[in-house]
């Protein structure tokens, strides 16, 4: 039998490719610890409007999902909490420290928001990607699992009145980081990826141009619990009827370091695209692309759909973007098909940025170092007859620490993750 | 009954950014709510009027619609930009 500080498993992320693989180690008898450095799992995808190519509610398959994994009796899981290091000792004996930074809201916190309301500070809201505000005192988003509060003390005020309003007496600033030591017998990575920082290509204006935004900046203005009351420019809150995307803003350019594809950004773009149509009917909507990439099943028939719908799709490469003084924007572009510089006028700008490495992982294992590709992703030392396999025996990678990736092949990866977990603790493939 | 705040206080001073966060949020949230007591107006009316950046105003009013100070009416003849108005005012 397992102690409290023993598990059979650390699976680390609380995205989709952790918890599926959480659960199908859980749902065979296996003890599993899941870390999650954000204050809710859910990762990525509980952020999402709909996905490619079914266009079903990207909230209504996660979310079950995340509840599965937080009520399973066989899994335990940390939020708001960093792995500082692993150690290998031997076959199916690692250890690992784990760091719990301060809520200031004890589990008893009901999620009633009362706190909320009385707080008087107002910072940019992250879930919301900034364009809005949120409170120094706050539940993460709607659907945050768990749904307890927390403070953000960099940025409280000390005022006292959260606590003076709690009515199940949850503030406690007396918490402190807690430190923890867990033996494991086997590691799943699943880490996730980061978004690419569009201000490191200036000449898009992003950062400095309040039109030009980000594609998970319009994925939250097309989901349910948007941060404005329909799809407005961040700018004058104007409704836009001529939307442009960009795609490749950060994959396949040499230039910033990221030469491979993301594979899913042509994708995510005709989906937001035809959810704009749906949002804005009178909204004429162009995809700048270079190569579209429609490679999985159903993909290209999206595309197609996308095109019948009314998407205008220009081949071209954008040089520059320039702003007019009533916010519209002028992008000026390569048309590839034709050989000539264009400029063209939209009133909203949507960057496709791609994904990059999660490379957090690097620096967790002491004693072994854990290898990673040319790209700095988890490499995968036996890809094409054990995916999951890296250079440290017992630990595995699952969904996109090993590679950009879409959903289904993230719960793919997942799967193929815990089934190699799963022979390692049973003695057999290491 | 002592509160656990006073011990945070004992160990943290709160940084000069934010106590000029909240008298700004206040300054604008005042106005914003003031400008709205006359009737319902649009971001750039509501701009116009109180003689602050739109982009300032767009943010900080979808601040005080999510936390139920203002709501959004109708859009204007042009279908660009949406009338707000106060949550408990007709």
């Amino acid at each position: 039998m397992t102690q409290p500080n023993e598990f059979d498993v650390l699976a680390i992320g609380g995205g989709i490719a952790g918890e599926e693989a959480a659960l199908n180690l859980a749902n065979i008898g296996y003890k599993v610890l899941l870390v999650e450095k954000d204050l809710s799992i859910g990762g990525k995808m509980i952020h999402l409007s709909k996905v490619f190519p079914t266009l079903d509610c990207g909230a209504c398959i996660t979310t079950p999902k995340v509840s599965e994994t937080a009520r399973h009796p066989n899994i335990s899981i940390y939020t708001n909490t960093v792995i500082e290091d692993i150690e290998k000792h031997s076959e199916n004996d690692f250890s690992a420290t784990l760091v719990e930074k301060p809520r200031y809201v004890t589990d008893d916190c009901t999620g009633c928001q009362i706190c909320e309301e009385k707080c008087p500070v107002v910072v940019d809201d992250q879930y919301q990607w900034d364009m809005v505000g949120r409170k120094a005192i706050y539940i993460p988003f709607s659907i945050a699992n768990p749904r307890i509060a927390a403070i953000d003390i960099e940025n409280c005020s000390l005022c006292g009145l959260c606590e003076k309003v709690c009515p199940a007496d949850a503030i406690d600033f007396t918490q402190e980081e807690k430190r923890s030591t867990i033996k494991i017998k086997t590691v799943i990575i699943a880490t996730g990826f980061n978004l690419f920082d569009p201000t490191l290509i200036p000449r898009y204006g992003f950062g400095k141009f309040q039109n030009v935004v980000t594609a998970m900046q319009m994925e939250r203005q097309l989901v349910p619990t948007r941060p404005f009351n329909n799809v407005l420019r961040p700018k004058d809150g104007k409704m836009p009827d001529n939307i442009a995307y960009i795609l490749c803003v950060g994959s396949r350019d040499e230039t910033i370091g990221n030469p491979i594809c993301s594979q899913v950004c042509c994708m995510y773009s005709t989906k937001q695209a035809q959810l704009l149509m749906g949002a804005l009917p009178m909204a004429d909507v162009t995809i700048y692309y270079i190569h579209i990439r429609a490679f999985g099943k159903g993909f290209c028939e999206f595309y197609q759909q996308g095109k019948g719908m009314g998407i205008e799709f220009i081949k071209g490469k954008v040089g520059l973007i320039k702003e007019k003084e009533n916010g519209n924007l002028i992008v000026r572009y390569e048309d590839i098909q034709e050989g000539k510089v264009k400029e063209a006028e939209h009133d909203l700008v949507v960057l496709s940025v791609g994904i990059l490495p999660n490379t957090d992982f690097s620096t967790m294992f002491k004693n072994t170092k854990i290898e990673q590709d040319d790209f700095d992703y988890v490499k995968q030392v036996d890809e094409l007859s054990s995916p999951a396999k890296t250079n440290i025996d017992g630990v595995f990678v699952a969904g996109t620490s090993s590679g950009p990736m879409d959903i289904p092949d993230s719960i793919l990866s997942a799967g193929a993750a815990s089934a190699e977990a799963a022979g390692y603790l049973k003695g057999g493939k290491k | 009954m002592s509160k656990t705040i006073d011990v945070m206080k004992e160990k943290r001073k709160v940084s000069e950014q934010v106590r000029n966060n909240i008298k700004a949020f206040n300054k604008l949230k005042r106005e914003i709510l003031k400008s709205l007591e006359a009737g319902q107006k649009t971001i750039p009316e509501i701009a116009r009027e109180i003689e602050s950046d739109i982009d300032v105003i767009t943010y900080n009013l979808m601040t005080l619609i999510k936390y139920g100070f203002v709501v959004a009416g109708e859009i204007d003849d042009d279908d660009e930009y949406y009338y707000y108005k106060l949550k408990n005012k007709k």
